[in-house]
């Protein structure tokens, strides 16, 4: 399974000059051209990925964008899975041609996350991704799950507040060399400690970015690609390695008191990855990482539960700076949702751009992982009710 | 929904753009559904959960049916005690208002249920992992249902 083109718009607080269906008609467009295509006729089947009716007006969205992109008159589905829409969108397309309905599958996905809505009206919309009748009552801002989930780590492993703020600023730090970044910013631990609470610990600069954005990606069997993409022979082929996926309670105080600080769901999903990649020692296989820094410390977590450094050791590991550009598995070249930012439907396959793109050599001297072979992605819904994990792998 | 404003720009290379102002409320009616014995109880000062009528299996929050089992769970009321997991002082208002920030959340393991809540606790000292907590039923006219109890630390200083 190839990934034959790859394409994103950048990611910005709002654009004022295009729509959603804009954005992913760029972000397609750059797919499919990345493929060497010249007409979006030979593709079989196109995959929509996008949150929220709420942030883009629009329903049956899905719909609109499959004609926006050329593809009307084939099938097309729309995928959600919260934070972790884009990525799914990719394991769907996967899906479908490994079940032999398709060959080829563009995903695209898009959100205008960004200005279009007022603060309010933001906070409003994204209290409804927690539960509706137990928690939104409680809570709006999702820093205050991931805080008490941080809490309990810190509580149990010694983890610090510096120790996630390094987080923040390496992500920042990375986006400086991503000209599609939001905000790449040059900051200091004590910027971040200093910044508005969200909810203690949290602070402004732990969370991540809302931005206006999309993305696509050219998925296809190799004989495909062999057909329909000239640009397929003419640099190093990018595969698809492996993919997993799996679901935690929705609600963070439906958890065990064993799991409370962990993503159980993100270890299942990378544990069934890994599987299928051939990947049995993560961070000695895998070069680079996009991983899901909704908030700083959700990215220190996510070092323990994906595998790239043992249980309780995610703290020492980011001060150390084990997954910063000169570490043992790079996390987050691109600026991460901290520094590229977060348009929803788009961010995931964001991530696979940036994945695919280090795998074949193509991305900027300053952020390029030198020889990178092994790639992936992670995101997840709401604090781990859903994750997606994705393994990308140079070929040849 | 209403359009109010059409605003002309210039986009990143100078050129005009438009942009409409929209405005779209909402209004619902949502059925708490299966809850129902829930908002009851709260009406009663008490909270409730569910069991398996087979294998005893609890459930806070409350379950249609046994997850192991499929079969129908009943109703039962809780002591209202429980013991604080995490607890964070957050600082901006839940969506349906009724706190003042900054308040202090909690996810709480509840005695008498397998499971627990994520809620407010009264005052504004933040509780350690491991704390007693005591509901208390505080506001008979809350700006959500749900707020019309929190819970206390047991030995605070009310």
């Amino acid at each position: 399974m190839l990934v034959a083109g790859v394409g994103m718009t950048s990611f910005v607080g709002f654009r004022n000059d295009a729509s959603v269906r804009d954005m992913v008609a760029d972000a397609a467009r750059a797919a499919l051209l990345d493929a060497g295509l010249r007409t979006p006729s030979p593709v079989d089947m196109g995959v929509a990925a996008y949150e929220s009716d709420h942030f883009n007006r629009q329903m049956s969205l899905g719909q609109v964008l499959s004609d926006t992109v050329g593809l009307t008159g084939k099938p097309v589905m729309r995928v959600e899975g919260g934070g972790a829409t884009g990525a799914l969108a990719i394991r769907t397309a996967l899906m479908a041609i490994r079940s032999g309905e398709a060959r080829s599958v563009l995903v695209f996905g898009g959100e205008t996350n960004g200005r279009s809505v007022d603060r309010a009206t933001a906070i409003e919309i994204l209290s409804l991704s927690a539960d509706f009748e137990w928690e939104t009552p409680v809570f709006g801002a999702f820093a205050a799950p991931y805080a008490l989930m941080i809490t309990e780590h810190m509580r149990r492993y010694g983890t610090t507040e510096g120790q996630f703020a390094e987080i923040a600023v390496k992500n920042r730090r990375m986006a400086l060399d991503n000209p599609l970044a939001h905000r790449g910013m040059s900051i200091t631990v004590e910027d971040v400690r200093s910044s508005a609470p969200l909810s203690d610990p949290y602070r402004l600069f732990d969370a991540s970015l809302l931005s206006d954005g999309a993305a696509a990606a050219l998925l296809a069997t190799e004989d495909w690609a062999e057909e329909h993409s000239p640009t397929f022979a003419e640099r190093p082929p990018v595969a698809v390695l492996g993919s997993g996926s799996a679901t935690d309670r929705p609600r963070l105080s439906d958890r065990t008191d064993e799991m409370f600080p962990h993503f159980a769901a993100k270890r299942r999903a990378a544990a069934h990855a890994y599987r299928e990649a051939g990947i049995d020692n993560p961070p000695d296989q895998i070069d680079v990482a996009e991983v899901y820094d909704s908030f700083s410390g959700a990215e220190l977590q996510a070092y323990e539960d994906l595998g790239l450094c043992p249980v309780g050791q995610g703290g020492q590991a980011a001060l150390e700076g084990r997954f910063d550009r000169e570490g043992q598995v790079v996390v987050n070249p691109s600026g991460g949702l901290m520094g590229r930012g977060s348009a929803v439907g788009a961010t995931g396959i964001a991530q696979a751009v940036e994945v695919v793109s280090q795998l074949r050599g193509e991305v900027a001297p300053a952020r390029q992982v030198p020889g990178a072979r092994i790639g992936m992605t992670d995101t997840h819904a709401g604090v781990g009710s859903l994750s997606v994990v994705n393994v990308f792998g140079r070929v040849g | 929904m209403r359009i109010t404003g059409t605003e002309r720009d210039a986009d990143p290379d100078g050129r005009p753009v438009y942009l409409l102002g929209v405005e779209i409320a909402q209004r619902y009616r949502h059925a708490v559904g299966s809850s129902s014995p829930f908002y009851e109880g709260l009406e009663q000062g008490v909270l409730r959960a569910t069991r398996c009528t087979g294998c005893g299996a609890s459930w806070f929050p409350p379950r249609r049916f046994c997850e192991e089992h499929l079969t129908e769970t009943d109703w039962y009321d809780l002591p209202g005690t429980g013991t604080v997991t995490a607890a964070t002082r957050v600082h901006s208002p839940p969506p349906f208002g009724g706190i003042d920030p900054p308040y202090i959340l909690a996810s709480i393991r509840l005695d008498g249920v397998r499971g627990g809540i994520t809620h407010r606790v009264i005052g504004t000292e933040t509780p350690q992992h491991g704390a007693a907590v005591t509901v208390k039923f505080i506001d008979e006219a809350p700006a959500h249902p749900l707020l019309a109890f929190a819970f206390a630390i047991e030995g605070a200083t009310p």
